[in-house]
């Protein structure tokens, strides 16, 4: 599966605004595993490394992840996928295998 | 693609904190076991213990053998003196031969008179260079111990020391813990919010996560909150489809 144009882009910002904020992998995967993520703190590690492709619901859920986080700084910002594509359909999760049966 | 669910991950969580208690667990009786080993090595010892900082950064006694180890080791709590506590300050062994007539600590010797301690060792338990107590050894009369009881006492304390700089780990499961249960609970929420939209306007689950997100982003609130929202709106208003205000 490739990436997704926006992904690298997306994934290269959530990464910065990481460790301007100094989050950690494993504080930013507990967060967004509680707001419903469903991919594990490995996979989020190789995503954040761009060794892996994540579907973009996953990607948004994780921005939204660190913004909550961010909450009380005013420091950058992790953009979700829509911010970046302009042509992005309204639901443009292209990933079957994020979903629940 | 992706195969693993993040149960593998709650599970080697969960797993690491029930290793951490019971390290904890272990490292209490085997303190209690050290300190009766030093009692029945010592002769004319009538208790042992160690002294450690609990979880609120207080002295307290821990794996005492007697129950006099701990009235003994109370007062230098409380009158901020005693042979203990100069042992964990110094770092230096401490050797007491006749509490009644040691000028060190006036007001903890005229307090344990009545308990019939006259003769201590305590030997500081040092971990990674850092003082983090001391374990003790008192007995009912004078000039019980000498020099070589002290030395005895600094082998035993070695390994105390050891076994109870991880103790000290403690909190820190009852932290991952804490994070876990908050996390479990908002996913909860979050799950079961996504569960009304599914059912109000047939949706699958992407979809109303992604709804959720949608109003989370729109509201400038989180997506615990619009859950909670959600949810509270099931409660209060029966009439469904309405109360979310999503078309």
């Amino acid at each position: 599966m490739g990436f997704d144009s926006s992904e690298p882009e997306q994934r290269r910002r959530l990464q910065a605004a990481l460790s301007a904020a100094e989050i950690s992998t494993g504080d930013l995967w507990l967060y967004y595993f509680g707001i419903g993520g469903s991919v594990g703190e490995y996979e989020v590690e190789a995503y954040l490394q761009g060794l892996l492709s994540l579907p973009e619901l996953q990607r948004d859920l994780l921005a939204m992840a660190a913004n909550e986080l961010f909450a009380s700084q005013s420091g950058q910002r992790a953009p979700y996928s829509d911010e970046l594509v302009t042509d992005d359909p309204h639901d443009g999760d292209g990933s079957p295998d994020a979903g629940a049966p | 693609m992706i195969r693993k669910y993040p149960l593998d991950e709650l599970s080697s969580v969960i797993g690491r904190i029930m290793g951490l208690l019971l390290t904890e667990e272990k490292v209490d009786h085997a303190v209690q076991l050290l300190s009766r080993a030093v009692k029945e090595s010592i002769p004319g010892a009538i208790g042992a213990g160690v002294s450690i900082l609990d979880s609120q950064a207080r002295p307290v006694s821990s794996g005492f053998t007697d129950a006099i180890v701990e009235r003994a080791d109370a007062l230098q709590y409380q009158l901020g003196q005693g042979p203990c506590l100069t042992a964990w300050a110094t770092q230096e062994s401490v050797l007491v031969h006749d509490v009644a007539a040691d000028p060190r600590w006036p007001d903890w010797s005229a307090a344990v008179r009545d308990l019939s301690i006259r003769s201590v060792v305590s030997a500081p338990l040092i971990a990674d260079g850092q003082g983090i107590g001391a374990m003790k050894i008192y007995a009912a009369g004078p000039g019980v111990f000498e020099d070589s009881t002290a030395a005895l006492m600094e082998l035993f304390a070695t390994p105390a020391a050891t076994l109870l700089s991880h103790i000290q780990a403690a909190e820190i499961p009852e932290r991952i813990s804490e994070g876990l249960q908050a996390a479990l609970y908002s996913r909860d929420m979050i799950n079961r919010a996504c569960g009304v939209l599914m059912e109000r306007h047939t949706l699958t689950q992407d979809q109303a996560l992604q709804l959720l997100m949608r109003d989370t982003r729109a509201t400038h609130s989180t997506l615990r909150e619009v859950s909670a929202a959600i949810l509270t709106g099931v409660t209060s208003a029966p009439d469904r489809g309405r109360s979310d205000g999503f078309r």
